[in-house]
């Protein structure tokens, strides 16, 4: 599947680069991240637990960040498997520099899935992961807000307090629930892992970008 | 041949149990001990698999045991071939490489089990799965049919030099003399779907093992129980008597579960002799989608050769054939192409030729219709595509072509399925036609109502299509028909029933017979306990090949109570009848004895019994037919599309059949229904959709569409014609996969004459509407 977009963030390209060189942030972009590790140079490694509702379910993955042009662009590898099945895609995100210190960026991504994911959740997943990226850019719009106030008045003191895995999950509910409750099969839940996955590529990717 | 059961529509004598929920199924059972399995399933179409760590799966409470193919030893290997190669076809070639019961060193299609967990429960089971770690070198998947054999694909199985399964061609004539006399050559490309069989209940198996006894029982939904057995007593060095094999009532057969050795009963049987606990599996529904045989793609490449006039000199066909990861059921599935693409026409020069073709997706074994339905569409688009270059009705040049009423026996040339020259037996092509455009009102519809219709901007569209079904064939079946001293019959085959009403119908042929109320035949199917012998339900074949073995069994059974009765009445054996549940003299019927008490005479206790003589009112028979019996008919359509949402609303059908005689003109009526609307789910709904990457994405009734009740035909008219075959006594021929064949076909023509101002022509056999939006929208060049 394809996965494009764009998202115009209201700050400097540098700070919007910095930002998501702070694994605080990122992790906080996607609650039930377990552990986003380096393992070598532009490697990293990741598990994520996701529970919505009932339903709960394990991905550990590895990403790899290639093409690096600090700050504008990067090409990231991500390679995610779990009990409900695999992802594996490369996205390629841009930071724009849009002159008016807002910073414009464009992702567009290849993902392939398989198993359950690809085999029950096909249909769902294009629309759940598209809610999973606009919550990541809620938190991440934020978090940008904060960091930008606490340069401004100079505290070291980031006053950002990330959504909780309970509160991003309800959310994330609340825009599927008219599908969801037509769905006999509650075990469907477990495909929005890998819209998670699809989300850790990007959001991981601009980790692995700034560093 | 009308008797006093046979030729009637009589109420199925199995419905008042079914109805009241006085039936046991395959889940309705439940053994002390029993244990419940669960499948880990490979997620990747292609990949080696480097290692699999079971170790947290086997810690999990209530789990008995998690095994790999490793763990299984030198039991694991390729199954045996369900159908014998094509070698009675000159130049056939074929690479067999059978269904592996757990994948060893790859997987080669999505869900292809990797590992099985025995547990107390199922949701035990099931937990474990996901606990077991599956490392996978991922690798390109084979999906695509036609570049599968091209050079430098990867493949599916190694140690072959290329995808290419099997290779088979055949010729009657000459098309090369054909394209000499032709004035006019067409070519068309067409594209075949993929469909699921999509059982109402899906497959499962029960296995209990008396280690004392030293006796096996499987209880399995299975259209074979004889291949079951024999393969499992094979597997595990048992006598075949050593194994039981029994099918519950069962919910829907219509071809996957004709299959045996396939992972659940080559493991499960294993398994339960070594733990020495029963254990049952039954399947979910998407293991039903991704992991039970599912039916064919196929690429069709096309030409017709014709004269002005619309006479048609010849037909070259060339197709690939998908038969999926592994090739079990070897080629019944494009033979039947084969045989059934010019079947009801005058082709003098017919070359088909077909590749058979691994990929990485679910093994190809038959689907109702299994194949013919393909044939059949081809040749009917071709003769639509011929129509329209010619300036031609549909409906004049298919009455120019259709083989005549006189021409049987008509020889073929083609070999099919039963490794014999297809003959059709017997028919009348030309009358069905007629009756079915009779039927739907063809003319009037042409010439009044779809342009009054047309003026008013409503898109209404006619259609009409003929079909043949080759039915009955070989090798044979048997029966033994038993009275019992209390005066009822019982019936025994090893014919199988998934719904066929085969409980009624053997009863009929029977009661006719024997002089017995119809109501005191009891009919055991499907249970080797009481009958060892049969080849399987399969190929519309029950009633024609088990229904005329019951027959001769009966009619000896007769023979024998009329020599008894001649003896103990002192009266000749012509001057007996057998009635009311007696033998009597005809005409001094107080003179009788009750057949109950025949039946215990025939089994004396003490004194002697005369040479030659054999004990009781019972017999066995077997029936094999040369070749198969090949019933026809024809079907017309009638289309109203929403030019907006592309919707197809079916406002009439008019389906015209000949399979002889009917033994019950009702059941043969729910046969046709049932197969019309499977065959409507081929064209407008059900559709096996395999990504890039060999995932099947649509493994759930959520994106797999099935055609609902609201979805049949507004007005449905069957009519029945009757050329009885020669072939057996009865005059049968088989029935049950006619309505899903010829569907297809008339339902494109009808939609494209719907939409005959957008000049739209389809090339596949299944359309949705927003495919038939897409085919718009090129047709207008958008």
């Amino acid at each position: 599947m394809k996965l494009e977009g764009e998202h115009v963030f209201k700050g400097p390209r540098e700070a919007v680069w910095e930002m998501f060189y702070d694994p605080e942030v990122l992790a906080s972009a996607l609650p039930g991240t377990q552990k986003l590790e380096m393992i070598a140079e532009n490697e990293y490694e990741g598990a994520m637990n996701v529970r919505i509702g009932p339903v709960s379910g394990s991905f550990t993955g590895k990403l790899v960040i290639s093409d690096v042009v600090e700050p504008e662009t990067c090409t990231l590898t991500v390679d995610g498997r779990g009990t409900p099945g695999f992802a594996k895609g490369v996205g390629k995100v841009q930071f724009i520099d849009q002159g008016d210190g807002t910073t414009l960026m464009k992702y567009e991504g290849d993902l392939n899935i398989g198993g359950a994911l690809a085999s029950v959740g096909q249909r769902m997943i294009d629309s759940v992961a598209k809610t999973m990226i606009r919550q990541a850019f809620e938190v991440l719009d934020k978090a940008l807000e904060a960091r930008l106030a606490a340069k401004a008045s100079g505290s070291e003191v980031v006053d950002f307090k990330p959504p909780s895995e309970t509160e991003f999950a309800a959310a994330v509910a609340k825009d599927m629930a008219g599908g969801l409750t037509k769905i006999p099969e509650v075990r469907l839940l477990m495909y929005i892992i890998p819209l998670v996955a699809v989300l850790v590529l990007l959001a991981v990717l601009f980790r692995g970008c700034s560093g | 041949m009308a008797g006093k059961y046979v030729h009637q529509s009589i109420l199925r004598l199995e419905d008042p149990e079914l109805i009241t929920g006085n039936v046991q199924f395959l889940d309705d059972i439940k053994l002390p001990g029993m244990l419940h399995a669960a499948f880990k399933r490979s997620d990747y179409a292609h990949a080696r698999i480097k290692s699999i760590d079971v170790s947290e799966a086997r810690k999990l409470p209530g789990v008995i045991g998690v095994y790999t193919a490793e763990d299984f030893g030198d039991y694991i290997k390729p199954g045996p071939l369900q159908v014998p190669p094509p070698t009675a076809i000159k130049g056939a070639t074929y690479a067999a490489r059978t269904t592996m019961p757990i994948a060893k060193d790859k997987v080669r299609y999505a869900g292809e089990p990797v590992a099985i967990v025995i547990a107390e429960s199922r949701y035990i089971a099931e937990d474990a799965c996901d606990l077991i770690y599956v490392d996978y070198e991922p690798l390109e998947a084979v999906v695509d049919l036609e570049k599968a054999l091209q050079p430098g694909s990867p493949l599916v199985h190694e140690d072959l030099p290329s995808n290419e399964a099997g290779h088979v061609r055949q010729e009657r004539g000459s098309w090369e003399q054909a394209v000499k006399e032709a004035d006019l050559i067409i070519k068309r490309k067409f594209f075949i779907n993929r469909n699921a069989g999509a059982a109402m209940e899906n497959r499962g198996i029960v296995v209990q093992w008396d280690k004392h006894a030293k006796q096996m029982t499987i209880w399995c939904g299975t259209q074979s129980v004889i291949a079951l057995r024999n393969q499992t007593a094979a597997r595990l060095g048992l006598f075949e008597s050593q194994v039981r094999v029994i099918t519950p009532n069962t919910g829907g057969g219509f071809g996957p579960k004709i299959n045996t050795s396939l992972p659940d009963d080559v493991l499960i049987t294993y398994l339960a002799m070594k733990l020495d606990r029963p254990i049952k599996w039954f399947e979910d529904r998407r293991e039903n989608f991704l992991a039970t045989t599912s039916e064919r793609d196929q690429v069709h490449y096309c030409e017709i050769a014709v004269k002005r006039d619309g006479t048609i000199v010849g037909l070259k066909d060339f197709f690939y054939h998908n038969t999926g990861a592994y090739n079990p059921y070897m080629m019944t599935v494009p033979l039947n192409t084969q045989t059934h693409t010019v079947t009801n026409y005058r082709v003098p020069n017919f070359l088909t030729e077909f590749y058979v073709v691994f990929t990485n997706q679910m093994i190809v074994t038959p689907v109702r219709g299994a194949g013919r339905q393909y044939g059949v569409f081809v040749m009917e688009r071709m003769l639509d595509a011929a129509a329209k270059e010619l300036g031609m009705s549909p409906v004049e040049i298919r009455r120019k072509n259709l083989l005549p009423a006189n021409a049987y026996p008509y020889y073929t040339s083609i070999i099919g399925q039963d490794f014999v020259e297809g003959v059709l037996d017997s028919g009348d092509y030309p009358s069905a036609f007629e009756k079915t455009l009779e039927l739907i009102e063809y003319d009037k519809f042409v010439k009044e109502v779809q342009p009054k219709l047309r003026a008013e901007g409503k898109k209404v569209g006619i259609g009409v299509a003929c079909f043949s079904e080759g039915t009955g064939v070989g090798p044979y079946e048997g029966a033994r028909v038993t009275v019992g001293g209390n005066g009822k019959v019982v019936v025994t085959t090893g014919y199988t029933s998934q719904g066929q009403a085969h409980y009624t119908t053997f009863a009929q042929i029977v009661a006719d017979q024997l002089g017995v109320d119809v109501k005191d035949v009891k009919v055991i199917t499907g249970d080797t306990g009481y009958f060892g012998w049969g080849a399987g339900t399969f190929a519309s074949r029950g009633i024609t090949v088990a229904g005329t073995a019951t027959h001769l069994a009966a009619q000896k059974v007769r023979q024998k109570a009329l020599k008894l009765a001649s003896k103990i009445l002192q009266a000749p054996e012509e001057e007996l009848e057998l009635a009311d549940g007696v033998v009597r003299v005809a005409d001094i019927p107080s003179k009788f004895i009750a057949l109950g008490d025949l039946a215990t005479l025939a089994n004396p206790m003490r004194g002697t019994m005369e040479p030659g003589t054999e004990p009781g009112l019972e017999a066995v028979a077997y029936y094999g037919p040369p070749y198969g019996a090949t019933g026809a008919g024809a079907v017309g359509l009638i289309v109203e599309v929403d030019p907006e949402t592309m919707q197809v609303s079916l406002e009439k059908m008019a389906f015209v059949h000949d399979c002889g005689t009917p033994v019950n003109p009702m059941v043969v009526d729910g046969q046709i229904h049932g197969g019309i609307q499977m065959g409507i789910g081929d064209a407008f709904y059900e559709e096996l959709i395999y990504d890039e990457n060999g995932q099947l994405v649509t493994a759930s009734f959520m994106d797999y569409l099935f055609p609902q009740a609201t979805d049949m035909p507004k007005k449905l008219v069957l009519g029945h014609m009757e050329t009885p075959s020669p072939l057996n006594p009865l005059g049968i021929k088989g029935v049950g996969e006619a309505g899903a064949i010829p569907i297809p076909s008339v339902f494109t023509q009808a939609v494209e004459n719907a939409l005959w101002d957008t000049g739209v022509e389809f090339d596949r056999d299944t359309l949705s509407p927003s495919r038939i939006f897409t085919y718009v929208q090129q047709a207008k060049g958008a």
